[in-house]
C-alpha cells in the first residue's frame, strides 16, 4: 500500500487537508463525498490522493448527504473503514441516518467543518449543524487547530472501532477558522499509525460466510434493552477514550486531556467555557487580560459526547463566574441562547460551589469573535463576580453596551 | 418470525429471487412490508446476510455494500468471490422516497441488483397511494368519493423505463410473480451483468388489492394478459428494448379489475380509460390490438364495476 512509505514530516496545511491526511494515514477503504463548503476541501484533497494512487479507496460521489451517510452505513456494515463528512445544511440533509448508524453500532467516521445553517447559510462556523445531532449516539468533539484535527481523526477511529465501543464519530472543526487556516502540522510515519490504529474489524459484518441479520424489526418490549445497550456503549467509551489518549501520547508524543483543556486557570476567578477554534483567540485575549491583572482563564471542552459531566463540574466549580461562549443556536431554549449553557449548568447542579453562569451568543452566523469581544465578555464576568449575581442570563455580544 | 399476510406477492417474489441468487448473497431491505413483516429481532427468515436500511436508502446502502467489497477484495482485506448484492425495495421506496438513491447507485454502476417489488402502493403503512398506484386504484390516500369517483386520477410512474432511459448501461427488466421461471432468469441475468441492474416485479398484495388469497399468481398473469404490466428487457449492449415476451392470452382489462376490491368503485368510463391505456401499451410493444379490445374502449359496451356501497365497504377493509 502507498501508505506504507509515509515518513514523519511537518507540513503547512489547513484543517480540511489535515482531516484528509488523517483519512489517508488510516488507510480508509470507502470515501463518500457530496459537495458543500467549507468541508469540500477535504474531499477534494482525498479525490486527488486517490487519483494519484497515494490512497487505495473507493471514492464515491454520492447523490446527496442522505445517500452519503447511507453508503457509509452500508460499507461500514460490510466491514470497510469508512470516511465521510459534511457542513451546515448538508449535515442536516443526512439527519435520518445518524440514529440508524449508531443503533447498528457502525463506527462510521464523519468530518464536520461547521457552517451556519440557512439562513443565513454563510460559510462561517456556527456549531449548530453538528450540535443538532448531539444526542444521536455519535462520539463528538471539536478541534481548535489543524494539528488537533489530524490527531482527533486518528483518535476517533481508534476509539469508535474498539470492540468495547463500536460507535460512529463526528470529528468537528470550525469552518474557515480551522478548516481554511493553514498552520504547521506534524505528520507521523506510517509505522506509528500502524502501532496506534489496528485494522477495522467489526464482529458481525455482512459476510456471506457467516450470515447475520442487521436491524430487524423488534417488539416493543425488546426496545428498552437495545437502547440501554447503546447508552452503555456511549458511557463505556470513557475508559477507551482515556486509554487511546494515553497511547496516542506515548506513540506520537502529543498529549491531550481527552475531555477539557484548561488554559491559564491557575488563580483564575472567571473563565470562558467553549469549544473549537475561537479558543485560539480566547487564549490571546486571556494573555493580554492577565497582563492587565484580570483573573481570567479558559476551559475548553474537547469532547462533548460522551459529555464529561464530572470533569466539567470539578473544573468549573473552582471559579466564581463562567461565561459559556455558545457559537450555536438554541432558539427558545432554557437560556434563550445556545445549547452549551444548559448542559454546563446541569453538570454543575450537584456541585456545592456553583459558579455564576452566563451565556454569550458570540460568533453567530459564523462571524469571528474578536479580541475586544473577549475583553467585553470578561468585563461582564468580572461585574457578575463583583455583584455576586448575574445581571441577565444571556448576552448577545455586539448588541449591548 | 415472518408474519406477512397469506398469499403475499412480495414474499413469493422474495423466495423466487433468493432461490435464483443462492448462498453467496447479501440482501438489503429498505423499510416496507418485506422488512417489517419479514424480520423480527432474535429470529430471522434469512439464511444469508441481510440488513435493514432506511426507506430512502435503497440504492445508497446497497452501493455502500458493493463499494466495501470492491475495496476489501482489491486490498486483500477479504478473500472470496464477490457476493451477489441484492436490494429488495418496495415501490414506495423505489419510485418515490428512494428514487434518487437508486438512480445514484445505477448511475455509478455498482455491481448490484436492485429490485422494486411492486405492490403498487405503500402497503406497510396501511395502503397508501404511491407513484406506482394505477389509475383508478383505491387506497387510503386516494379514496373514491363524489369529487373523485375514479379514486386515483394519475397514471403510474414509468419507473422501470426511467431507469433504462437514464442509466442505459444497466440491465433493466420487468417481471411478475405469474411467470416464476422468467422472473428467476431475470434475477440471474441481473446478477451476472457486471455492474448495476434493476428489476421491477409485479407482486400483488391481497390486503391492498382486496382479492381472494389463492389468486396471487393468477393476478400476476392476468395483469400481463390484460396489457397493464408490459414485460420487457432492456439490453444494455444494444441499448434496445426486447418486447418478445408474449402472454398466452390477451384479455380486456375488466377481467383483471373485477377480481380486486380496490377497483370496485370504477364506472364504465374509468374502465374504458384503462382499456385505452392497455391498448396503447400493446401497440408500444408492437402487438396488434384485436378488434374486441378496441371495442372495449367504448364505455357504452361496459358495465359499472359495482355500487357505491360495495366500494365503501371495501374501503373499510383496507
Ligand atoms: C423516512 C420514512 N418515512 C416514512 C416511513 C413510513 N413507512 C414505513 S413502511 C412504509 C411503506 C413503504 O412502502 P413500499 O416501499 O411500497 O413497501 P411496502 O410496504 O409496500 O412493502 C412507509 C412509508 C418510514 N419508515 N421512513
Ligand atoms: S400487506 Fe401486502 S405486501 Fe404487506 S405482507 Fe400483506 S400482502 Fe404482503
Ligand atoms: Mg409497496
Amino acid at each position: 500500500m502507498a501508505t506504507a512509505t509515509m515518513a514523519r514530516k511537518t507540513v503547512r496545511i489547513n484543517g480540511c487537508v489535515a482531516a484528509a491526511q488523517a483519512a489517508k494515514y488510516a488507510d480508509v477503504d470507502v470515501i463518500t463525498a457530496y459537495p458543500i463548503r467549507p468541508y469540500t476541501a477535504t474531499m477534494m484533497a482525498l479525490a486527488q490522493m486517490v487519483a494519484n494512487g497515494e490512497l487505495d479507496a473507493e471514492y464515491i460521489v454520492a447523490d446527496s448527504e442522505h445517500s452519503q451517510l447511507s453508503i457509509a452505513h452500508g460499507a461500514s456494515s460490510s466491514g470497510a473503514r469508512v470516511f465521510t463528512g459534511s457542513s451546515g445544511v448538508g449535515v442536516q440533509f443526512g439527519y435520518e441516518l445518524y440514529s440508524p448508524i449508531s443503533g447498528s453500532r457502525m463506527p462510521v467516521q464523519m468530518m464536520i467543518a461547521d457552517r451556519t445553517l440557512d439562513p443565513p447559510g454563510d460559510f462561517g462556523s456556527e456549531h449548530t449543524d453538528a450540535l443538532s445531532t448531539r444526542d444521536m449516539g455519535w462520539l463528538m468533539g471539536w478541534s481548535c487547530d489543524a494539528q488537533e484535527a489530524f490527531d482527533n481523526h486518528l483518535l476517533a477511529y481508534r476509539i469508535g472501532e474498539d470492540a468495547r465501543v463500536l460507535l460512529p464519530q463526528m470529528v468537528c472543526q470550525d469552518g474557515f477558522f480551522v478548516s481554511h487556516i493553514t498552520t504547521d502540522v506534524a505528520l507521523p510515519d506510517s509505522g506509528q499509525v500502524k502501532e496506534f490504529l489496528p485494522p477495522y474489524k467489526h464482529p458481525y459484518p455482512l459476510d456471506p460466510r457467516h450470515p447475520v441479520s442487521h436491524g430487524p424489526q423488534i417488539m416493543p418490549e425488546q426496545g428498552p434493552p437495545l437502547q440501554l445497550e447503546r447508552a452503555r456503549a456511549m458511557e463505556g467509551a470513557t475508559t477507551v477514550i482515556e486509554e487511546a489518549h494515553d497511547d496516542f501520547a506515548r506513540i506520537f508524543g502529543r498529549r491531550y486531556d481527552p475531555w477539557i483543556e484548561e488554559f491559564m486557570t491557575d488563580g483564575a476567578e472567571v473563565v470562558f467555557f467553549m469549544q473549537g477554534g475561537h479558543a485560539v483567540t480566547a487564549r490571546h485575549a486571556i494573555r493580554h487580560l492577565r497582563e492587565r491583572g484580570a483573573k481570567v482563564g479558559l476551559v475548553r471542552l474537547r469532547t462533548i459526547r460522551p459529555y464529561p459531566t464530572d470533569r466539567v463540574m470539578d473544573s468549573l466549580s473552582r471559579f466564581k463566574a463562567v461565561g459559556v461562549v455558545e457559537t450555536n443556536m438554541g432558539l427558545g431554549s432554557v437560556s434563550s441562547g445556545g445549547s452549551l449553557y444548559a448542559e454546563a449548568c446541569a453538570a454543575l447542579y450537584e456541585s456545592d460551589t456553583r459558579p455564576l453562569v452566563l451565556s454569550f451568543m458570540a460568533g453567530m452566523g459564523g462571524e469571528a469573535i474578536v479580541l475586544k469581544e473577549f475583553y467585553w465578555m470578561t468585563n461582564k464576568l468580572l461585574e457578575a463576580q463583583k455583584r455576586g449575581k448575574i445581571e441577565k442570563r444571556t448576552h448577545w455580544v455586539g448588541f449591548e453596551e | 418470525m415472518p408474519s406477512t399476510c397469506a398469499g403475499c406477492g412480495p414474499s413469493i417474489q422474495y423466495r423466487m429471487t433468493s432461490k435464483a441468487s443462492g448462498d453467496n448473497t447479501i440482501l438489503v431491505g429498505p423499510t416496507g412490508c418485506m422488512y417489517v413483516a419479514n424480520s423480527s429481532y432474535l429470529c430471522t427468515p434469512y439464511n444469508v446476510p441481510w440488513a435493514h436500511t432506511q426507506i430512502g436508502s435503497a440504492g445508497s446502502f446497497t452501493a455502500g455494500v458493493a463499494a466495501a467489497y470492491e475495496a476489501m477484495i482489491r486490498k486483500g482485506k477479504w478473500k472470496g468471490a464477490f457476493p451477489n448484492i441484492i436490494c429488495e425495495a418496495g415501490d414506495g421506496s423505489a419510485s418515490d422516497i428512494g428514487l434518487g438513491s437508486i438512480s445514484g447507485a445505477l448511475y455509478r454502476d455498482h455491481d448490484c441488483l436492485i429490485i422494486c417489488y411492486d405492490n403498487e402502493q405503500y402497503a406497510n403503512t396501511g395502503i397508501q397511494a404511491s407513484s406506482r398506484t394505477p389509475y383508478g386504484g383505491m387506497t387510503t390516500f386516494s379514496p373514491p368519493g363524489p369529487m373523485v369517483p375514479e379514486a386515483k386520477k394519475l397514471f403510474p410512474k414509468e419507473l422501470a423505463r426511467m431507469m433504462a432511459a437514464g442509466h442505459p448501461h444497466c440491465y433493466v427488466a420487468t417481471a411478475t410473480v405469474g411467470y416464476p421461471i422468467d422472473l428467476m432468469n431475470k434475477v440471474r441475468k441481473g446478477l451476472n451483468h457486471k455492474g448495476a441492474a434493476f428489476l421491477m416485479i409485479y407482486t400483488p398484495c391481497q390486503k391492498g388489492f382486496v382479492y381472494e388469497t389463492p389468486r396471487s399468481i393468477d393476478l400476476g398473469r392476468l395483469v400481463v394478459e390484460c396489457g397493464l404490466y408490459p414485460i420487457w428487457e432492456w439490453n444494455p449492449q444494444t441499448r434496445e428494448y426486447d418486447y418478445s415476451f408474449r402472454p398466452q392470452h390477451m384479455r380486456p382489462v375488466s377481467e383483471y379489475l373485477k377480481l380486486q376490491g380496490r377497483f370496485g368503485h370504477l364506472h364504465a368510463d374509468h374502465i374504458a380509460t384503462l382499456q385505452k391505456f392497455a391498448n396503447a401499451q400493446w401497440r408500444m410493444m408492437d402487438v396488434e390490438v384485436p378488434e374486441a379490445l378496441v371495442r372495449a374502449t367504448n364505455p357504452e359496451t361496459i358495465a359499472d364495476m359495482a355500487s357505491a356501497e360495495a366500494a365503501a365497504a371495501v374501503a373499510h377493509t383496507v
